[in-house]
């Protein structure tokens, strides 16, 4: 029997047990294994090692379950006391945006004012309109960034 | 079935204290086994597996219920996994790179036995359990998934975020190599 065929069964044996095979590449292995000792062992030799895979035992700590949904109660409570907080947060962020563009106007000619009052470039002013919008959101930003690595540290501890 | 992943989604989304405590029940033995077979070693398998089910709290918003629960768990659990070997920079026979592209795998100790050799029963050390120590980890996570776990290629696909034909190819690696290790064992 030639080398190709022994190949082929040894592949259709492996691909049947991971993929799949089509009815007539099962008939053609049937009737190689019905012929060939060689791969009838090598079809028998998966067959037992997927079978002691499959039934093979691990022992499972006692009351690893119980300690792991005793932990992730506390996390959750954990959470469920902090979301009041986080929901403050994004509330006021909220209202800060909303007043910031219904101002911004207001702002635009206080800024417009206070600049040529004072003698200032318009590039001067115009700057310090536009940190006045830039930096609360850095702030916020900042913030939430802080919180978020301050989590991260505790989930590590 | 997608009816039943829908709902715990949305339980998942809630972070409904009742079914994560019943979720923790239902896959423990499973993703307990899938952790030792990852790291080789029971206490590490216990920390992540408690670390496993807080990222599930923490994370559960992200499972939308399109696919099993157990590949999106599994799939937490080995990016823990990773994360951890990289953050200890470990280099060991269970780093979960394939030999084949690239990173080779490295025996810690070849004339010692390993941490899964060694939380094993004297009776276990003989059989399967010990062919599964002698081959690769990437090699052994791929079977545990197909055969035990009896997840789909493209589920396991998705657990190791890989494409298909790679973990097709580790699943017929580690099919050959496992049944030369319980060959190698039984002569």
């Amino acid at each position: 029997m030639s080398e190709n065929l022994h190949g082929r069964a040894e592949k259709l044996i492996a691909q049947e047990r991971i993929e799949g095979i089509s009815q007539s590449e099962r008939d053609w292995l049937a009737a190689h294994l019905r012929e060939c000792p060689v791969c009838t062992q090598v079809a028998q030799q998966t067959t037992a090692a997927l079978r002691a895979l499959r039934g093979l035992s691990v022992p499972l700590p006692p009351g690893l379950a119980a300690r792991t949904q005793f932990r992730v109660q506390l996390r959750a409570q954990e959470m469920h006391e902090r979301e009041p907080k986080r929901r403050l947060l994004w509330i006021m962020c909220a209202m800060s945006w909303a007043l910031g563009i219904a101002t911004a106007p207001y702002v635009w000619r206080a800024f417009e004012w206070a600049g040529e009052s004072l003698g200032m470039p318009r590039l001067v002013w115009e700057l310090g309109f536009g940190l006045w919008w830039t930096i609360p959101p850095l702030i916020a930003a900042a913030a939430v960034l802080m919180e978020n690595l301050r989590l991260t540290n505790e989930n590590d501890q | 079935m997608a009816d039943d992943n829908k709902a715990l989604a949305q339980g998942l989304k809630r972070r409904d204290p009742d079914l994560l405590d019943q979720l923790i029940e239902q896959y423990q033995y499973r993703l307990f086994r899938y952790l030792l077979y990852l790291t080789s070693s029971r206490e590490r398998a216990e920390d992540f597996f408690q670390e496993t089910w807080i990222r599930v709290l923490e994370r559960g918003y992200q499972y939308d219920g399109k696919y099993k629960f157990e590949a999106w768990l599994f799939r937490i659990a080995r990016n823990l996994v990773i994360d951890w070997q990289r953050q200890k920079k470990v280099q060991s026979l269970d780093a979960l790179t394939d030999p084949d592209e690239g990173a080779p795998m490295e025996f810690a100790a070849l004339n010692q036995p390993s941490p899964l050799h060694l939380v094993l029963t004297a009776e276990e050390k003989t059989g399967v359990h010990a062919s599964l120590d002698r081959i690769p980890a990437v090699y052994r996570e791929v079977l545990v998934l197909r055969f035990q776990e009896e997840l789909g290629l493209e589920e396991i696909a998705g657990v190791l975020v890989a494409p298909l034909s790679t973990v097709k190819s580790r699943l017929y690696r580690g099919l050959e190599a496992l049944r030369g290790a319980m060959q190698g064992g039984a002569a």
